[in-house]
């Protein structure tokens, strides 16, 4: 699996067109935030919030816990397949249940959108603080300190990630899964983020409105507070809401392959993972979590490519 | 000139030497004994000993680091006398489980991954530019709006799930295509191609979509350049404008992004080896984790590190070739 | 609002004009609805004369220049007419506009960095004009891009023909833009403040280059510029707009001297004089819309 850098994330700065009277010769640009894709991404982005924030009132109401193995559900003789259409969907298991252990797939989708939507919020959350103070600090004050955290982050960027992670979360024991799935996420996801930062405060610092603070006697921490922060915002929003469907998927592909999230623990990849040698007879077992993770991913990358479109139009957002 | 390579390369292997530092540093510290893991079921404290010292993990982190970094340049025996083990050089570890030098395991690897990387490659170039270019050119019209669509969805995607959507569509449910083989290219084209076609487009996929839209947002970013309205005022027949004006400039970064995307796929493609069975080197990584065989995680990481720091450098040094401003000292 | 004068007869050299607006006027669509950047503004030129259209930013100078190379951006609405040796211009297709682009007219941007292409040398942007006007082989143009450049006053033209144009200075590149708008020997050449951006020095050697390769040519020119000093040193006639509308226009002398409109005159008092007593307020000028 790639790591899909933000490359399409551009530099704010010069991709910042002045809004003028004539239109621009590539379109008129965005002037609203809620489209029509725009709505229905946060509609949908709602709903697996509240799954993962109501999970356990949920299930309540569906009956079935996500650990509790149902046995009626699933047929021995054809070596557990799930019983009735599509993948044994009834009124008792809305989504149907999992080959062999009979446990109720619709709890362990909203169990698994908590966990996603917990580590991947907790990971941007984590990333764009280091990222932030890493890049604003290399950006600001410059000289040793940018060279060390400059070099700091072209040694994480040359890593091979994935293995890397994958071999580290293996080595890792296996107590608080999430917590050290945060942890070896946010490791080498600050380092874009802190990239674009230092880039974009050098180019502040440089911008007249930031000297002519410096002349009236500010200080350094009114002008990184008062000048500078505030025009990265828009970007910081941006790469932020951006991170968020990189995460999820980067956490769904490392429980797909066993080093993320661990069963008995619900995980949207983690379930693709055991659909895999039923696929061909329970289609509904992949097609489920796997329409969930690429909706919800699309929904928030959608959300991102919005905002993005509006800061670099030259909105504030 | 010389001397900015010459200082690339320097940061280069210290970058080099600290990824294996610090890869070291990590399975030093937090892996279970591989020993215990060769040793097998019948195992005692005795042949435990044995295997360690044999390993030379008896010996305190730093030594075993720089025994590790000879072993690069002057190859490495595991052992002595009769059970000694030979690591020619470059030696980037020994897999005891499999008994083989881990380099030797990689190279054996290495055809699939590139076959696989190649084949993406190909689809992605071919179609990504050309859907970005397109889009640009027809910008705001359905046309576009649709393919930033696919685009997005593209992204978002993960493509193991792409994997098995393919597989129960085209081989389970059409028929169209057979369950992925390791046959070779010599031994049947037609199913060579047949098993390799899903895993490229499964590869492709997301490189496809990132590439469209990174083309389409260049060419209109170069559309609206000064240059252009100064071709247009000369009167120069369209096609001539967009070939030489707006291409050169808006594919150019692009060049590099392709180095550096080609350069990490060399490395292994994971998840897409591992979904198809395809037996390369990032399948290789992979089950060496399952199994926990030390140094061919070890070797293979340094060996993708490798790659990725040397296309930095050669990346760079062809960005500034192409970009003529980058290539002379301005007045 | 004064009255809108006509310029006076400029010394006719063979009957019809080689350039007649009438009644141009440019809209664009905005968010906010209709935009109208040039109201109805009509002037000629003559070959072998020089008119210069002098203005604010944003006064629409720029836009009308647009509008008779045709290149204005998506969105621009045009009425009026625009004759250009007795043909309309205006609503022609791109294929017809392309032939006389570069050929029988040309133009000269503001910005000769951005205005070249970075990654071609100059000689074989110089030669492309050229090449799609004349045809003829890559080696027969690019002894035309070499005298082109020699013409211009480049040194060692032989040799800079290969380099690129971050290679040149601020003055030379723009001497390179003028080569290649030379190369077909237009009828009519389009400058759109072709000194704004350089030196004070290089921009006198520039102002007198161009004057002496229209004198050669016998072309006409339109010179589209905010500074009046310039004006007065280029112009035989002189067309003055704020807002796209025409303030007043007549030959350079008598605006010069006899300034009728308002807003002329403040535009006259605002250029210092080294005759006049300091310390005088000088006019200012509101932000423009």
């Amino acid at each position: 699996m790639a790591m899909p850098t933000p490359a399409t994330v551009p530099d704010v700065e010069s991709g910042a067109a002045p809004l003028s009277a004539a239109p621009l010769a590539t379109g008129r640009s965005p002037r609203r935030l809620f489209t029509g894709p725009v709505i229905l991404s946060i509609a949908f982005l709602s709903v697996v919030l509240l799954m993962a924030v109501f999970a356990p009132f949920i299930t309540k109401i569906s009956g079935w816990g996500p650990y509790t193995f149902d046995p009626t559900a699933v047929d021995p003789a054809t070596g557990g397949i799930p019983i009735g259409p599509f993948g044994g969907i009834s009124s008792e298991h809305w989504f149907g249940v999992e080959p062999q252990s009979g446990r109720d797939i619709f709890a362990r989708i909203v169990y698994g959108a908590r966990v996603s939507m917990l580590i991947a919020l907790s990971a941007t959350l984590l990333t764009t603080l280091l990222g932030v103070l890493f890049g604003m600090l290399a950006g600001t004050f410059g000289g040793a300190l940018d060279q060390v955290i400059s070099r700091v982050m072209d040694f994480l960027m040359a890593f091979p990630t994935l293995i890397f992670m994958i071999a580290l979360l293996s080595a890792l024991p296996n107590i608080n899964r999430p917590l050290m799935l945060i942890t070896v996420l946010s490791l080498f996801g600050w380092v874009s983020m802190a990239r674009i930062i230092r880039s974009q405060t050098m180019s502040l610092n440089r911008r007249e409105f930031v000297e002519a603070a410096h002349a009236s006697g500010a200080s350094r921490a009114a002008i990184i507070f008062r000048e500078i922060l505030p025009n990265l915002s828009g970007s910081i929003i941006v790469i932020a809401t951006l991170a968020v469907p990189t995460f999820i998927g980067v956490e769904a592909g490392l429980s797909f392959l066993g080093v993320g999230i661990t069963p008995p623990t619900a995980s949207w990849g983690q379930m693709i993972s055991a659909s895999v040698p039923w696929f061909t007879a329970v289609p509904s077992y992949f097609l489920i979590p796997g329409m969930f993770l690429f909706l919800t991913v699309l929904s928030a990358t959608v959300l991102g490519d919005r905002a993005q479109k509006l800061i670099a139009g030259g909105h504030r957002l | 000139m010389s001397s900015y390579i010459a200082r690339r390369l320097l940061w280069a292997v210290l970058t080099l030497l600290a990824v294996t530092f610090f890869t070291f540093l990590v399975f030093f510290a937090l892996s279970p004994d591989p020993a215990v893991a060769i040793c097998g079921q019948t195992c005692t404290p005795d042949r435990i000993a044995t295997i360690q010292h044999q390993l030379g993990i008896d010996q305190p982190f730093l030594v075993q680091f720089g025994t590790f970094l000879k072993g690069i340049f002057a190859g490495r025996t595991y052992g002595e006398g009769a059970s000694a083990i030979a690591c020619q050089a470059p030696c980037i570890g020994h897999s005891f489980q499999n008994g083989e030098d881990v380099l030797t395991m990689i190279f054996g690897r290495l055809p699939v991954s590139v076959t696989l990387a190649v084949g993406a490659a190909v689809i992605w170039l071919v179609f990504g530019i050309s859907l970005g270019l397109v889009s640009a050119l027809k910008s705001e019209t359905g046309w576009d709006r649709a393919s930033m669509v696919v685009a997005l969805a593209g992204v978002a995607l993960p493509n193991y799930f792409l994997a098995l959507v393919l597989q129960y569509v085209l081989v389970v449910k059409l028929q169209v295509l057979p369950f992925p083989s390791s046959v070779g290219f010599t031994e049947d084209p037609g199913l060579w191609f047949q098993s390799y076609l899903m895993p490229w487009i499964v590869l492709a996929f997301l490189y496809v979509a990132l590439y469209a839209r990174l083309t389409r947002t260049n060419v209109l970013d170069t559309l609206n350049e000064n240059f252009m309205r100064t071709a247009r005022a000369k009167g120069l027949p369209g096609s001539l404008i967009l070939r030489r004006h707006a291409l050169r400039p808006s594919l150019t970064p692009l060049v590099t992004l392709f180095g550096m995307d080609i350069a990490t796929l060399l490395g292994g493609a994971l998840i897409t080896e591992t979904v198809f069975g395809l037996n390369g080197v990032g399948k290789l990584a992979f089950d060496a984790v399952a199994t926990n065989d030390q140094p061919v995680i070890m070797g293979v990481t340094l060996f993708a590190a490798f790659f990725v720091v040397i296309a930095n450098i050669v990346v760079d040094l062809l960005y500034r070739f192409l970009d003529p401003r980058l290539r002379t000292v301005t007045r | 609002m004064t009255q809108v004068r006509h310029p006076d007869e400029p010394a006719q050299t063979d009957g019809a004009p080689l350039l007649e607006v009438s009644n141009l006027s440019i809209s664009f669509d905005t968010r906010e609805g209709s935009s109208t950047v040039v109201d109805d503004i009509s002037f000629r030129i003559d070959r072998h004369k020089t008119l210069g259209v002098v203005g604010e930013s944003g006064s629409g100078k720029s836009m009308t220049s647009l509008a008779i190379m045709g290149l204005l951006p998506k969105g621009a609405r045009t009425t009026g007419s625009v004759l250009f040796k007795g043909e309309e211009l205006l609503g022609r297709s791109e294929k017809w506009l392309r032939k006389i682009r570069g050929d029988q007219i040309a133009m000269i941007f503001q910005d000769p960095l951005s205005s070249l292409n970075p990654y071609y040398t100059v000689g074989l942007q110089i030669e492309e004009a050229y090449l799609a006007h004349r045809g003829g082989g890559r080696k027969n143009a690019r002894t035309v891009a070499i005298d082109a450049m020699r013409r211009v006053r480049i040194t060692d033209a032989e040799r800079r023909v290969d380099d690129y144009p971050h290679q040149f200075s601020g003055g030379m590149r723009q001497r390179i833009m003028i080569a290649m708008a030379l190369t077909c020997e237009p009828d009519l050449i389009i400058a759109d403040e072709p000194t704004t951006a350089l030196d004070v020095t290089v921009q006198a050697q520039i102002l007198e280059l161009i004057s002496m390769l229209q004198a050669e040519t016998g072309a006409g020119m339109l010179f589209i510029t905010h500074d009046l000093a310039v004006v007065s040193q280029v112009a035989d006639a002189v067309h003055v707009l704020q807002n796209g509308q025409t303030m007043e226009a007549g030959p350079t002398e008598q605006i010069f001297s006899r300034p009728q409109d308002p807003y002329t005159r403040r535009l006259l008092a605002a250029v210092p004089r080294i005759d006049e007593v300091v310390d005088v307020p000088r006019p200012v000028f509101g932000g423009v819309q």
